[in-house]
């Protein structure tokens, strides 16, 4: 790996990576810690083919790599122990919709980890079906029908929620 | 607001507050060092079966559960009792004397310290210690510059922990071999070759690879042995090709190891008439990942298991098809040693 390569690699994570560990945080319900774990992991893939993915959209394979590494991850969690989901102290408490975003990502967190994964490419990265589908390795029409329900999911949560306050 | 504005909403929330450390690149570099030679691992080594296998990681460390993990122990080895044993009031077998019951805990920072220190300090808290050596000049030797998993991270007892420690560089002028290699152990002596230790005798070698000059007894548990061979010209501490040799109590834990993997799904292949596992192995080497360390590994005979692995960039460079080949080739021809 040249001067050049290690420059564009850092350039690259300052661009990168903290988007990349909050999609980890999503897709996989793991702390930041154990995220980050896992982007390192992760990025670890990258820089080792670096060389040769950097002038092809690096971005692209990262994302793939963590989101699959989160489903995975998310996975095998799910047989050793549910997670902790604790509430990052960063979140302002004055917000009026504490509690509903509260709820919504408990409920995120319920779904499926390939259908959380979906959710979460779709609105939280703004990837288009044609490319969740495409980073997941599915069809458009598994990625419409996964956002279809893992939406009612959130949906009837929140309906129910506010069916209460209301 | 519509249920996509809410979700989108609620997980800008949750992760406002995070954002990824600068020190992630030198992090990341770290990691893509592990080429480099393992040559320790000690503590509740005796967990890795279970780790392997997943569910009964939830198990252990409650007193009183069933006896399923006793039955996953297999047949009444000395190691098996470790298992049990760490249940506290388990009956079925009372052989170990490793009665710590080590609750799933928090792995600690050890960056910064002394090697020493640090492996003290984790095999007391339970972890398998592993270890690679980076040589950098950034860091005194002998001290810890990174860790795996992170601080602060989650581990069960018996939980692989790599350290990286780091080694310096001799100039090749005035090079006294003992300062070069003061972080590689050299328990077996001058090997020659270097294709004969622990009883075993490795007939085959890709032709490009050379004794990596050090050896290992008992880093892989009581009466293991493990040396490497490497591409001429790389820099200390790292392998090419590395091969354990499993006896005695290490052999019982190799075979668990080796069930676990059947476990996790992996078929076997057939070397020499054995039935070997060519796989990828992640750090800990308890559990298959496909982009872990190319691995073959099966036992030679009764009470002696072989795991020979292959560097990650030794892999790149061969291509797995033809690392794969390497792989079955040495396996093939190693034998024991008359």
């Amino acid at each position: 790996m040249t001067d050049e390569d290690e420059a564009a690699f850092d350039e690259f994570l300052a661009a990168r990576s903290t988007a990349l560990l909050r999609t980890a945080i999503l897709v996989c319900g793991a702390s930041a810690t154990d995220a980050e774990d896992m982007v390192q992991s992760a990025l670890e893939k990258v820089y080792r083919h670096w060389p040769r993915i950097r002038h092809d959209n690096p971005e692209a394979y990262a994302r793939r790599v963590v989101v699959n590494g989160a489903i995975s991850r998310a996975r095998r969690r799910r047989v050793i122990k549910e997670i902790t989901f604790a509430q990052p102290p960063e979140t302002p408490v004055e917000s009026p919709d504490l509690g509903l975003r509260d709820v919504l990502v408990a409920e995120l967190r319920k779904l499926p980890a390939r259908m959380r994964a979906v959710l979460v490419l779709r609105y939280w990265e703004d990837l288009s079906e044609a490319e969740t589908a495409a980073l997941l390795g599915c069809s458009v029409g598994t990625v419409k029908s996964q956002a279809a329900r893992g939406l009612a999911r959130v949906r009837a949560r929140m309906e129910n929620l506010e069916g209460v306050s209301a | 607001m519509n249920v996509e504005e809410a979700l989108r909403d609620a997980m800008a929330a949750r992760v406002a507050g995070v954002h990824a450390p600068p020190s992630l690149g030198q992090a990341v570099r770290q990691r893509s060092r592990r080429a480099a030679v393992r040559f320790r691992t000690a503590g509740a080594a005796v967990l890795t079966a279970a780790v392997a296998v997943g569910v009964p990681v939830a198990l252990t460390g409650q007193p009183g559960t069933d006896p399923v993990a006793g039955g996953l122990a297999g047949p009444g080895s000395g190691a098996g009792a470790g298992i049990t044993t760490k249940k506290t009031a388990a009956p079925v077998e009372t052989g170990s004397g490793d009665t710590v019951a080590v609750p799933e805990g928090v792995v600690p920072d050890v960056v910064g310290k002394s090697a020493e220190d640090v492996m003290t300090l984790l095999d007391d808290a339970g972890y398998t210690v592993r270890i690679v050596k980076v040589v950098t000049g950034d860091a005194p030797e002998g001290t810890v510059i990174a860790q795996t998993p992170s601080p602060g991270t989650t581990a069960p007892a018996g939980a692989a922990v790599m350290i990286t420690i780091a080694t310096t560089v001799v100039s090749t002028s005035d090079t006294a071999p003992d300062a070069q290699t003061s972080w590689t152990p050299q328990d077996l002596g001058d090997l020659g070759d270097g294709r004969t230790l622990g009883g075993v005798h490795v007939g085959y070698l890709p032709k490009d690879l050379e004794w990596g000059k050090w050896s290992g007894k008992d880093g892989f548990g009581t009466e293991s042995y493990t040396t490497s061979w490497v591409e001429p010209g790389l820099e200390p501490g790292v392998y090419s090709v590395q091969m354990i040799v499993y006896r005695k109590a290490a052999a019982s834990l190799f075979a668990k190891r080796l069930r676990g993997y059947a476990g996790q799904g992996a078929k076997p292949i057939d070397v020499d008439g054995k039935r070997a596992y060519l796989i990828s192995l992640s750090e800990g080497g308890d559990e298959i990942n496909d982009g872990g360390t190319r691995t073959i590994t099966w036992t030679l005979a009764p009470g002696v298991g072989i795991e020979v692995m292959m560097s990650p960039d030794y892999e790149a460079k061969l291509g797995r098809a033809a690392a794969d080949r390497e792989l079955r080739k040495i396996a093939a021809g190693v034998a024991l040693d008359r």
